[in-house]
């Protein structure tokens, strides 16, 4: 089990308030995101959860009994850290034992559950090395096996996947994903990558200097973002976000259109510029394109094979029920 | 990051050394300041009474004072010149590739490794000595006569074997901080059409330039206090040749047994070393943040 | 990657650095060199270099004549017993700066260098003093208190600059893992750090062993470590050469062992980890 609730829970680093007073439930077998900038709070909340940090205010439950006080052993939950944190003068059996020998665990059976996790993520063969003779995707799966020998009630990762490199991120992103339908256990995840809070995700946490600007599935955010913030943070490449008279024109203070949800037509449409930059990645094409009257570029999504070069008048038309609306404070419009 | 609990238990730990170097800080300084404004000589026994800055007036007035603040300020600037200009040609050298790299950095900086009553004397007797001495039997086969280098230049052969010992620290110093230069850096230079001696100049030497500094004020912290050397080479003479400041204090502190100008005297040369002090603290601080 | 370079320079660079090395190394070599010789050998004109009756008898007289061996141990005694003390003040403090800062610890460090730069003479009187009334005056005792508070400083200086490489994130993993703070020490923190201690060690010895200032100042005959025993041969005995040499020579070659283990570690701790 592994149902984690905050209740006002609060941080102050002296004078500094990094996370104002917030709730949030995590239900048991969740597959939760926190996801953010850089700053923006979302550390120091796993954190607070792990108990690697005391909280200044408020109460964390963890299946219903309080946690606020506990240290981080005591809590039950397992941590796949940034840097991976593996103990570099141990063995990777060693490593992974380390956990079960905290908890006392008898020797036999602590061999009969390494050989297993061992088994699981492929690192059979790797046992005897010490982590400084591993490669960085063989690292992680070291920090992750040490999580999950303890079958804890819940997997904290932080950042894990950001000193990857980029093919191997993909892998180790699915490898945890697989991991997660396999356990099913609940997994509290930090990325500043959208990318991965969408792909992995059962619900998304989107912090922005410590509040939660929205709760709720990737495909929620991506339909009906809260606000200007998640709906500029959540969608690759970034949604186009017009003011001005474009937008009071659709009774609001700013509208914003996806990229995939803009048209190219013929004459005519609400948009008319040049082409700037052209990236194609033979599946989308991707034009940068110079508006007149609008201070950035728009990005517009078009196939594979549309052939518009720098410096091509370009005309383009938003789907009309995909266009969102925003008012003065940002927030959307229904 | 820490937690409450963390705190408190450092607190705990950090006390120990920082009671016991407070102790050493406060209660020897607060009983020199004191004894400095005393009349008290180990040899008269009896009232020692409070005579305000009788002692410094003394003490700054002796012209053995004036002899030995420019002992003091030509031994540290003797050997710094020496060991750092020294240290820089071979930190340079020692970063060339060569055979017997190891053998040759071991032998380079060993003379750091004496004991300084050793090095001393070894020099002393063994090198400087006008009858017997290595110097003497070299001058000798140039024909040219003996010199008695402790009687007829004092000072300047105390800054010779303070050099010796030093000049290592230098060395490895420089050596370590060279070899901290990204070689990247040399050969962009190069592609740039930089020369050896300009590559030197305007790439290597300014990356040094924090280490010299570092050097330089470690050393003087330690060069304002030679003592040893002194003892044994010269006893501070001929008369007062090769008298520094900290021997001086010396001598009318436990040869002279007058407590009062000794203190008065040790108050000064802390006053020094703190000018000096409060510049190195500051670049260890930069340090820190980094 | 370094690169390949002609024969001729390495040849060049080769003999200028071993020229240079063994000029510098030279009085060393010689005092070993003269301690194996005779009385008559050493002071022998021309100079003797290597073609003489090897012998070991300076280091009998020197050890029959003035009990050499005593101060040898006065100067292990103080030299590891001011270090092993230090370490055992400076080991929590140092960590607790390292894992647990607060606001005030870089003061606290800077406050604990500025010790350093004291100048021993500014506090020579009121300690000679204290140890004349204390009864510490030439006891082993009384060295060791102010070896190990004299370089305090640099052990902490040095054991914070190698616990800080330690990351955090290891002893949090540990901490996630259920270890406690015992087993924490033991599992994770101690194997990690035992390089570094060792260094500390070592270099802490280096210096005490050759501290000069306050061994001569506090100490006579009794409880004189070989720096204030080495200062006797200061005249006349120093013109027996071959002694003086013998003398010397045991003086130095443990240490200089231990300095040729420790190259690094030295600029590490002499430089308060400014240079590394």
């Amino acid at each position: 089990m592994g149902r984690i609730t905050l209740e006002r829970v609060q941080k102050k680093f002296g004078d500094v308030e990094v996370i104002p007073p917030l709730d949030l439930t995590i239900e048991d077998g969740e597959f939760v995101v926190f996801v953010g900038p850089s700053g923006c709070g979302k550390s120091t909340l796993l954190r607070l959860i792990a108990g690697l940090e005391d909280v200044s205010g408020g109460e964390i439950r963890i299946d219903g009994t309080a946690a606020t006080d506990l240290p981080p052993a005591k809590r039950g939950l397992a941590m796949v850290f940034q840097s991976y944190a593996l103990y570099p003068h141990m063995s990777v059996r060693k490593n992974i034992a380390f956990p079960l020998k905290m908890a006392g665990m008898d020797e036999e059976e602590r061999r009969r559950r390494v050989d297993r996790a061992a088994e699981v993520l492929n690192l059979t063969d790797y046992l005897d090395r010490r982590p400084g003779q591993l490669s960085g995707g063989q690292r992680q799966r070291v920090a992750i096996g040490r999580a999950i020998v303890r079958e804890p009630a819940a997997f904290l990762f932080d950042e894990p996947l950001s000193n990857l490199d980029a093919a191997l991120r993909v892998g180790m992103r699915l490898e945890i994903s697989e991991l997660h339908e396999r356990l099913k256990t609940t997994m509290i995840y930090v990325t500043h990558d959208q990318v991965e809070a969408m792909t992995m995700a059962d619900k998304i946490v989107v912090l922005r200097a410590g509040n939660i600007e929205q709760v709720g599935s990737p495909i929620d955010l991506y339909r009906r973002p809260r606000n200007l913030f998640v709906a500029g943070f959540i969608g690759s490449p970034k949604m186009n976000i017009v003011g001005g008279d474009l937008a009071s024109r659709h009774d609001a203070a700013h509208i914003g259109v996806r990229p995939e949800h803009l048209d190219i037509v013929e004459d005519g449409g609400t948009f008319s510029g040049k082409v700037t930059v052209s990236e194609h990645l033979g599946s989308d094409t991707f034009f940068h394109v110079a508006v007149p009257g609008l201070d950035e570029p728009m990005t517009v999504r078009a196939g594979g094979e549309v052939g518009l070069r720098h410096g091509d008048t370009i005309h383009l038309a938003p789907q009309s029920h995909q266009i969102h609306r925003f008012d003065d404070n940002g927030l959307r419009i229904a | 990051m820490a937690t409450q609990h963390s705190r408190a238990a450092a607190r705990f730990m950090i006390a120990p050394s920082v009671i016991l170097l407070l102790a050493w800080m406060l209660i020897p300084l607060g009983m020199t300041l004191w004894f400095s404004f005393l009349r008290y000589n180990l040899l008269m026994p009896g009232a020692n009474p409070f005579v305000g800055f009788e002692n410094y007036a003394y003490f700054l007035s002796d012209p053995t004072f004036i002899t030995s603040l420019i002992n003091t300020l030509l031994l540290v600037g003797g050997v710094l010149i020496i060991t750092v200009v020294g240290g820089i040609g071979l930190a340079v050298l020692l970063d060339q590739p060569m055979w017997g790299t190891g053998i040759v950095r071991i032998m380079v900086i060993s003379p750091f490794f004496v004991m300084p009553t050793v090095s001393a004397l070894v020099w002393k007797n063994m090198f400087m000595n006008p009858v017997n001495g290595l110097f003497a039997y070299v001058a000798e086969v140039l024909g040219v006569p003996a010199f008695d280098f402790l009687t007829q230049a004092p000072l300047a052969s105390i800054i010779g074997i303070v050099s010796w010992q030093w000049l290592p620290f230098a060395t490895l110093i420089l050596l370590t901080a060279m070899q901290s230069l990204d070689s990247e850096q040399l050969e962009a230079a190069e592609m740039d059409g930089a020369s050896a001696l300009s590559r030197f100049w305007y790439i290597k030497l300014p990356h040094l330039a924090r280490a010299i500094t570092v050097v330089v004020l470690i050393q003087t912290i330690f060069l304002l206090s030679i003592f040893a050397e002194i003892l044994v080479t010269t006893n501070g003479g001929p008369g007062v040749a090769s008298t520094n400041l900290t021997y001086l204090v010396y001598a009318e502190s436990l040869l002279r047994f007058d407590v009062g100008t000794g203190s008065a005297g040790g108050v000064v040369a802390i006053i020094l070393a703190n000018i000096v002090a409060i510049f190195l603290m500051r670049m260890i601080g930069k340090n820190l943040d980094a | 990657m370094a690169r390949a370079v002609s024969n001729r320079r390495m040849a060049i660079n080769t003999g200028v650095a071993w020229v240079l090395a063994i000029l510098i190394f030279f009085p060393i070599l010689w005092t070993i060199l003269t301690s194996f010789k005779t009385e008559a050998t050493a002071i022998a004109d021309p100079p003797v270099f290597l073609a003489f009756d090897w012998t070991l008898e300076n280091y009998e007289t020197v050890q029959e004549r003035s009990n050499y061996f005593r101060h040898f141990m006065n100067s292990v005694v103080i030299s590891v017993g001011s270090t092993l003390i230090g370490l055992l003040i400076a080991i929590p403090a140092a960590w607790a700066m390292a894992f647990v800062p607060g606001r005030q610890t870089k003061n606290v460090l800077m406050w604990m260098l500025s010790t350093k730069m004291l100048p021993p003479v500014g506090v020579l009187v009121p300690l000679y003093l204290i140890f004349r009334d204390y009864g510490l005056l030439d006891t082993r005792i009384g060295l060791v208190i102010v070896l190990t508070l004299i370089n305090l400083p640099i052990i902490v200086w040095m054991l914070y600059t190698y616990f800080r490489e330690i990351p955090v994130d290891i002893l949090e993993a540990a901490r996630m893992d259920g270890a406690g703070l015992s087993s924490e020490v033991l599992y994770i923190l101690t194997p990690m750090a035992v390089p570094g201690i060792a260094s500390t060690l070592l270099l802490n010895i280096i210096l005490a062993w050759n501290e000069a200032f306050w061994t001569l100042n506090l100490t006579a005959a009794n409880a004189a470590p070989l720096t204030a025993f080495i200062a006797s041969y200061s005249s006349p005995e120093g013109l027996f050469y071959a002694k003086l040499s013998a003398a010397s020579t045991m003086a130095i070659a443990p240490i200089l062992v231990m300095g040729w283990f420790s190259q690094r570690q030295l600029v590490r701790g002499l430089t308060f980890g400014a240079v590394k």
